[in-house]
């Protein structure tokens, strides 16, 4: 069995729901362009969101078929992308992450900053901090991707596209033009990847 | 007949009839303090005491604490509506970013 | 030209709806079937889709639309989950009986106490004997493909009867996978459109569900009865239509992986299936001669096709996604009718039952590990200790 690459993403209820998704299916977009074997998808128990609580979105990325397709959650994480800064303060965000793993968070602040929030930072081999929210604008939420619908939005137009190219900064799990490949907003990919700060721990 | 009986790790064991204790006061398997990307700063100074806040806030996260006279704030339940902040005839309410308070920390391992 | 999509279980069976040209569709909403309806009333309010998109007030009355609108010439197409499905159950015989086909889309949730959105078979098992045809998709392909088939097979002048379309709930409705959407012309070749043979027609008037007399109550019954009897025959042959039409592969009631060399096999339905296949795979890189034998219709019950595919092997195991609360084997329900099907046999093999996936709990391959052992035991003994294991709560 191929170790399966575990990707969660974390994003504010509501008005990140949409973003939150679009970011999971350009990272699982993104790897099966590469000829991965992917799947993206929603905590199923995070669902209905109300606004503002901490959501979960998942992708896994592996070399072959995904045998652990119906595991409710990405119990360890390799990757944990943080949508919301705040949100670092209330959840252990790398709950279940193999040491090694990586952070990338959209915020103003800094690395340094943000590492005092996160008392098991030990975890980590890097952190990378891009503003995300400064490079895309916002985008109206819409509703149409959850609980199994089909997307109607544009994949990757607001703040998921420079953080898909701050994740591929980070990982290189994916490659960058194939994030650019699959996102709406191919200049907020390359803007995030460039603007991202990688830390190494 | 059987003589059957059930293991149930312990972890995993529910009540019968999934029958639990409600809620009195505060709810701790139901914090809903990581909600919040900011928080409302209180200037005691500024406070008429007018109670407003205890009024209208959806979670009594606001209450007057008799002994100090003052208003006191719940950060384990407060989910940062900031509608206690548009309330505030006096203006003694602010919202601040919620990493501007290095203390505080509402840490769970799952949301709800 | 046919075009491949990621689709959820739900937006599968959405299309589905949509490939079939449904004209009634009638929602309530709960999770985790929601997500169809959601498509569905997108669909149609951008005008790709001309139906006529009904809320019921309730599963009651979303059903009753379902079959009001089947009684008025329409294909309907209606949906639940849950306790959702329960809380219809006065309206399954009355569609059933009235031989209304409509369908139902079923995307199973554990029934209450306490709220569970997980998956576990339980909800619309429990209307297996009202006299829809039943059966339960693997994959979101399953599901589309079952979509149209049902619709086929239950409006067939031979059949006239409803059908629940089941896709377990979160594993297959809210995980996506690849699905191939036909040419509009291929389906429409495929399924004819439904004509109901008295429709509600003012210009003919008709009266629907008249009272009788106690004695006349059987004559009512061996229609149903005789329309079940019919019904594997037109199976088979939508089926087979349907294979040769779009490409697929699927076998009428029961699907073998293999099985040719196998002492014990799994026999399953709905989406565990994927791992159970997975599980196989890995018992026969270290020796064990497992295989695995799906399910795809419990109404009507294949009792043939289980007594043959399962009668080769040495022994079965049924994985149980559903409870029977004090039946016979004291766990779920598919082992009844499986040793039923066996019984006759001069040579069966040993039968015994895995309570697994309840409440939405995932079948790892861990626990089908555990069922291979505990098979192989009974394949080498030819017996089992007992009818029924519950995974993960056996005392030692």
């Amino acid at each position: 069995m191929a170790e399966v690459k575990q990707v969660t993403i974390w994003a504010r209820g509501v008005t990140q729901d949409m973003e939150g998704r679009h970011l999971s299916l350009l990272v699982a977009n993104s790897a099966d362009k590469d000829g991965k074997f992917v799947q993206a998808w929603d905590d199923y128990a995070d669902l209905p969101d109300r606004v503002g609580v901490p959501l979960r979105k998942y992708a896994r990325i592996s070399e072959e078929e995904i045998e652990m397709r119906y595991e409710y959650e990405n119990k360890q994480p390799n990757v944990v992308i943080v949508m919301d800064d705040t949100i670092i303060k209330g959840m252990d965000i790398l709950h279940g992450m193999p040491k090694g793993g990586v952070l990338v968070v959209n915020s103003k602040r800094s690395a340094d900053d943000l590492l005092k929030f996160i008392p098991n930072k030990e975890l980590l081999s890097s952190i990378t901090v891009v503003d995300a929210s400064g490079i895309a604008a916002d985008v109206a939420v819409d509703f149409m991707g959850s609980e199994g619908g089909v997307e109607v939005a544009a994949v990757g137009k607001g703040i998921s596209a420079p953080l898909a190219g701050a994740a591929s900064k980070a990982t290189g799990l994916l490659k960058l033009e194939s994030v650019v490949a699959v996102a709406a907003n191919k200049e907020g990919v390359k803007q995030g990847a460039e603007a991202a700060k990688v830390k190494k721990l | 007949m059987s003589d059957f009986k059930f293991k149930i790790p312990k972890h995993l064991e529910v009540p019968m009839g999934a029958v639990i204790p409600a809620p009195v006061k505060e709810n701790p398997g139901m914090i809903t303090g990581n909600w919040r990307t900011e928080r409302p700063v209180i200037d005691h100074e500024a406070c008429t005491l007018c109670l407003n806040c205890f009024i209208f806030c959806p979670d009594a996260c606001w209450h007057l604490d008799e002994k100090t006279e003052k208003m006191m704030w719940n950060a384990r339940y407060c989910k940062g509506c900031m509608i206690c902040v548009n309330e505030c005839p006096a203006d003694c309410l602010t919202p601040q970013n919620e990493l501007d308070f290095p203390k505080g920390v509402v840490r769970l391992d799952k949301p709800f | 030209m046919a075009k491949e999509v990621f689709y959820s279980g739900c937006a599968a069976a959405a299309y589905g709806a949509k490939f079939s040209r449904v004209e009634v569709i009638s929602s309530y909403p709960i999770r985790p079937y929601t997500g169809i309806m959601m498509e569905l009333s997108k669909l149609v309010a951008n005008g790709d889709l001309d139906a006529e998109f009904v809320h019921g007030e309730g599963e009651h009355a979303q059903v009753s639309i379902a079959y009001g609108a089947s009684a008025a010439g329409a294909r309907a197409y209606t949906g639940s989950s849950g306790v959702g499905v329960t809380y219809a159950m006065e309206c399954y015989s009355p569609a059933a009986g009235g031989r209304l086909p409509c369908q139902m889309a079923i995307a199973d949730r554990a029934l209450d106490p306490p709220g569970d959105f997980g998956s576990e078979h339980t909800d619309v098992m429990s209307a297996r004997d009202q006299g829809w045809i039943m059966g339960w998709a693997e994959t979101p392909q399953e599901v589309f493909d079952n979509t149209i088939m049902y619709y086929r097979i239950g409006e067939d002048p031979r059949v006239m009867l409803p059908q629940f379309c089941c896709q377990d709930g979160y594993f297959v409705s809210h995980i996506p996978g690849k699905v191939i959407l036909p040419d509009q012309k291929a389906v429409d070749e495929y399924l004819p459109p439904y004509n109901n043979p008295h429709p509600l027609d003012p210009t003919r008037p008709v009266s629907h569900g008249p009272q009788i007399f106690p004695d006349q109550g059987p004559a009512i019954d061996l229609q149903r009865a005789q329309a079940f009897l019919d019904t594997p025959k037109v199976i088979a042959e939508a089926v087979k239509d349907f294979n040769k039409q779009f490409g697929r592969k699927y076998s009428p009631f029961v699907e073998e992986y293999m099985t040719d060399d196998a002492d014990i096999a799994f026999f399953i339905m709905g989406g565990h299936a994927r791992t159970a296949r997975f599980a196989v795979n890995h018992l026969r890189k270290k020796g064990v001669k497992a295989g695995m034998v799906k399910l795809r219709f419990v109404r009507p019950w294949p009792t043939e096709a289980v007594a043959e595919a399962l009668s080769k092997f040495k022994a079965v195991g049924t994985i149980e996604t559903s409870t029977s609360y004090g039946g016979a084997m004291r766990g779920g329900n598919l082992i009844h009718e499986v040793r039923a099907s066996l019984y006759d046999l001069p040579k069966r093999p040993a039968v015994t039952s895995f309570m697994a996936g309840l409440g939405g709990e995932v079948v790892t391959l861990n626990e089908f590990y555990e069922m291979a052992k505990i098979l192989t035991e009974a394949a080498k003994s030819g017996k089992v200790k007992k009818g029924v294991y519950w995974l993960g709560f056996e005392p030692d």
